[in-house]
């Protein structure tokens, strides 16, 4: 009887584990490496525009996992770099998209009140298949909120390769 | 006679009000233009610099596979690169600024600047140094692991390294390995 209610007891507990094991929230998230990805690609758009960005990226929770401020920056980019990758993230499109979307006048327009959010371009989401991982911030291009936009999409173009990449290497081993 | 002095005066006014406005304008320009011969000319850690830093921690770090956070700070102790290592704790990363901002703001290793403001410290000539209040000082963390980066004698920078396997001696490690990828552009 001892043993038996022993067995029922660990039965139990196997079975609540296996129950309880996938109530985790699990996703993908931003590796530094992708961040690197990302960075370099900025750089180059940056060396074939003549100019000297900042940049930032941030995961999905929004969270800065790279920062670089250009040499000649002004004191505002990098913060505003932040807040751009920020407002990307946060509204899942790029953040010139969302300064269309929430002009003054329109139904949108309070979304503008959402703080670190800004309706500046310069924004764009890292995007793996239809799912936002995270997004980069550019600031400091010589093309304006469109130029600023072409490098962090160029940024965040590399940095979804390299996902990409790791998650085929994972496959293959 | 009273319209002819009137003119004359106001001819006076007038041709004064020229000087003076020729005289203001000279000036201003002389200030304008000694203010450009003079501004401050400074070396800064380039973009270039603080990416070979910190990819020179990294690459160190990743021989035992540690994943670093790594900050590279200007010569005014603002983040020039920042990158947060993979899995890094939340306070890590912000860590590794300050680490760079310590050895940066008073251009030593963190190493040497906690023993210089520890409690007890004391001098070559074994007379107590009480400098322990500068670990109030905001931005500041006593803990190894942040290099000054020096030119000439002049910190133009700090690198920070937080979160490797070898504790404050591997970030320090690594930290070192940071300034040494730019070591022939420091001479």
């Amino acid at each position: 009887m001892f043993r038996i209610s022993h067995i029922l007891t660990a039965a139990t507990a196997t079975a609540m584990l296996l129950v309880t094991a996938p109530a985790f929230a699990q996703g993908p998230t931003l590796t530094a490496e992708q961040a690197m990805a990302a960075l370099r690609a900025v750089q180059a758009y940056a060396k074939k525009d003549g100019s000297d960005p900042s940049t930032c990226v941030v995961d999905r929770d929004g969270n800065v996992v790279l920062l670089l401020k250009g040499n000649n920056a002004a004191p505002h980019n990098i913060g505003l770099a932040q807040r751009k990758a920020f407002t990307a993230n946060m509204f899942k499109m790029k953040s010139i998209e969302w300064r269309d979307a929430t002009k003054p006048g329109t139904p949108r327009e309070n979304e503008r009140q959402t703080p670190n959010a800004i309706p500046l371009g310069g924004g764009v989401p890292i995007m793996i298949g239809n799912e936002v991982v995270g997004a980069v911030g550019v600031s400091g291009t010589r093309g304006g909120q469109e130029g600023d936009t072409a490098g962090a999409q160029a940024g965040a173009d590399a940095a979804a390769a390299a996902v990409q990449r790791l998650q085929a290497q994972a496959q293959v081993r | 006679m009273e319209m002819l002095r009137n003119g004359v005066s106001k001819l006076a006014i007038g041709v004064f009000a020229v000087f003076a406005f020729s005289a203001v304008y000279a000036l201003g320009f002389q200030l304008v233009k000694s203010a450009t011969l003079q501004s401050l000319n400074y070396n800064d850690i380039s973009v270039e610099q603080a990416m070979l830093v910190a990819e020179g921690a990294i690459n160190e770090c990743k021989k035992d596979n540690s994943a670093i956070s790594v900050a590279v700070v200007d010569r005014d102790g603002l983040v020039r690169f920042l990158l947060r290592g993979d899995g890094a704790t939340p306070e890590l990363v912000d860590n590794a600024r300050k680490k760079a901002y310590t050895a940066r703001t008073f251009r030593q290793a963190t190493r040497d600047w906690m023993t210089r403001t520890a409690i007890d410290a004391k001098d070559d000539n074994g007379k107590a140094i009480d400098l322990n209040g500068q670990q109030y000082l905001e931005n500041t963390i006593a803990e190894i692991g942040g290099m000054p980066i020096i030119y000439k004698g002049d910190a133009i920078g700090g690198v920070g390294v937080t979160g490797s396997k070898g504790g404050g001696d591997g970030d320090e490690k690594c930290a070192k390995a940071g300034v040494a990828a730019i070591a022939d552009q420091l001479l």
